[in-house]
């Protein structure tokens, strides 16, 4: 049924289609991608695109068309993770907030109150300056400034839910705090959160990407997309072209998860359209 | 309304002293000695010892603290470790130009957005609705520093309508300035206009649903007249709260944008001091930029009351 009706939404399909595309290429990226995306060769700098480089080589002859299919796996990963750590944590400061209320729903929403008192990139930012470049840095600077996004809306959630009859019983039932929070409630609030979790994740590639480009992501030579356009900038007029295909990328990768998140919002979550 | 101001200006307490304790903690979560990591490898045992008493970093955590925020509201937010110049000097010189970039972007962004989620609306479910959130949707998806990379490549490297190195601000020569603000406040707006634009149609949609509106054209008016006079100033206030959010959107971007364009703005002073390692500008700078921040949204909620009066000062 829940299906039936996204198969039938034209961009949430064509979004799902494009995740799905970048899904692949990250985990083919070996018999996808030409060359070694770290392979320096000097006798091949700033090649412009040929049959052999199919999007030119950079300033230290690398191939880039094979660092922007391994850059999809680079970007994949973080996001995910990020997101995961972000969900998680997300949900047990929302669910315990909401379930419980008083000086713990206080607390903890004053702290998420204050994460969102940054604006996202720069708490990003700050974190990266003090952990350093570091993949699994990245992960924990972006799982951590996405918190507030999945904490306030399962709160809401657990408010909502938390008064029904169903809930009353289950508890005069016998049933203790935690098997009514995971068997009643929980599953309740999935809806908002993969809602949340699609948008979160294309946000993430835009903040990952920006923070590589700035030099506070996976550290190079990675081909994060990032660092692909942080490379072309020092080199863009020698070849334009280098510059325009990371982009490109990332372009297509956000847009499937805004895309398939529209649609999943529309369908799940009428009300937060 | 003055006890609605006061409520709500007691309600931010807790958040900005959590705020402040986020950024004071930020400098200890570095791994190892800060001091040392500052200074750098060729630093000796004595100038390490040296630093760690002058940032405090020898005093136990809550004393350092207390002193941190003390400074803080005296309007003392440290001193360069590499310059010794005083930190707050160096926001007031800088933020100036963060300040006319976003300020900019948002404008160009609402020029955007306003009239065309207005026109999606009044054409909702035709072809040019559609064609209007394909648009949206793709300026969500696009980095704007890409976009800014690109613009810079192709407007101002190749074709030359717009400067590509050196700065001049607005202040001094407003012609001169808008030509190096243009791009910068294009590329790091064009976002917030997808979002806003989309936000403005929707709201707008839900208040064309109202009986208010009925009535308005039972009354015989014209579905534009409508919409502009009667509808818009309703649809505006959900639109508020989201340009008020975005406007931070526009100060992180900022920090990107600036380097791409290399503006003497705060965000480039940050980027360049994290290189250089100069933690204390770092929190100092972030601690400003949370704070204004703040402040922006406080004046939103205060301003949503204007457009949306049903809110209740109580």
């Amino acid at each position: 049924m829940f299906l039936r009706r996204l198969l039938k939404n034209k961009m949430g399909l064509i979004g799902a289609g494009v995740i799905l595309a970048n899904i692949l290429v990250a985990l083919l990226a070996p018999y996808i991608a030409t060359h070694d995306p770290l392979k320096i060769d000097i006798t091949n700098q700033g090649a412009l695109p040929s049959e052999e480089n199919l999007f030119g080589t950079d300033e230290y002859g690398r191939d880039i068309f094979s660092r922007v299919i391994y850059g999809t796996r680079i970007s994949l990963y973080i996001s995910v993770l990020s997101v995961l750590v972000a969900a998680t944590l997300g949900i047990i400061l929302g669910s315990t907030a909401g379930y419980y209320g008083g000086w713990a729903d206080n607390l903890i929403m004053r702290v998420v109150d204050a994460i969102m008192s940054f604006p996202a990139i720069l708490l990003a930012i700050g974190i990266m300056a003090v952990l350093g470049g570091h993949i699994y840095n990245v992960v924990l600077a972006l799982g951590f400034v996405y918190i507030p996004w999945f904490a306030r809306v399962v709160r809401g959630s657990v408010l909502s839910i938390k008064e029904k009859e169903y809930i009353e019983a289950s508890l005069a039932m016998g049933g203790n705090d935690l098997t009514v929070l995971f068997r009643h409630i929980l599953p309740n609030c999935m809806a908002p959160v993969i809602v949340q979790a699609t948008a979160a994740l294309a946000y993430a590639i835009l903040a990952e990407s920006a923070l590589s480009f700035l030099g506070l992501g996976a550290p190079p030579p990675a081909p994060s997309w990032g660092n692909i356009l942080s490379d072309a900038r020092n080199f863009m007029l020698d070849n334009a072209l280098m510059t325009i295909f990371p982009g490109v990328a990332i372009t297509l990768a956000v847009l499937g998860f805004n895309l398939l998140g529209d649609a999943l919002r529309d369908l799940l979550d009428p009300r937060l359209k | 309304m003055l006890k609605y101001f006061a409520k709500r200006i007691v309600y931010l307490v807790p958040t900005v002293f959590l705020v402040t304790v986020m950024v004071f903690l930020m400098i200890h979560l570095i791994p190892g000695d800060p001091a040392a990591l500052m200074l750098g490898e060729d630093a000796t045992q004595e100038e390490v010892k040296v630093l760690r008493h002058a940032l405090g970093l020898d005093k136990p955590l809550p004393v350092q603290y207390a002193i941190w925020l003390s400074s803080i509201f005296k309007g003392d937010f440290g001193a360069s470790v590499h310059t010794k110049r005083p930190v707050a000097q160096s926001i007031m010189e800088r933020f100036p130009v963060t300040l006319t970039l976003t300020t900019l972007a948002m404008v160009i962004s609402l020029l955007l957005a306003i009239p065309s989620g207005i026109l999606a609306a009044y054409f909702h479910a035709t072809r040019k609705d559609y064609l209007f959130m394909g648009a949206t949707i793709l300026g969500v998806s696009v980095p704007g520093f890409w976009l800014g990379l690109v613009l810079l490549l192709f407007l101002s490297v190749n074709l030359g309508w717009f400067p590509s190195t050196g700065f001049v601000s607005m202040g001094e020569d407003l012609w001169e300035g808008l030509r190096y603000m243009l791009l910068p406040a294009l590329s790091l707006g064009l976002y917030m206009a997808a979002v806003v634009a989309r936000m403005i149609r929707s709201s707008m949609l839900e208040v064309l649903r109202l009986e208010y509106v009925t009535h308005a054209r039972a009354k015989g008016l014209r579905e534009w007249t409508v919409i502009t006079k009667h509808a818009l100033k309703n649809a505006f206030a959900p639109a508020l709260t989201t340009i008020g959010l975005q406007f931070g959107a526009l100060l992180g971007g900022a920090v990107v944008t600036e380097t791409v364009f290399s503006l003497p703005g705060l965000g480039k002073y940050i980027v360049v001091s994290i290189y250089m390692r100069d933690y204390p500008v770092v929190q100092g700078s972030i601690l400003f930029l949370a704070i204004v921040y703040v402040l922006i949204n406080l004046v939103v909620d205060l301003l949503y009351g204007y457009f949306d009066p049903r809110i209740e000062y109580s």
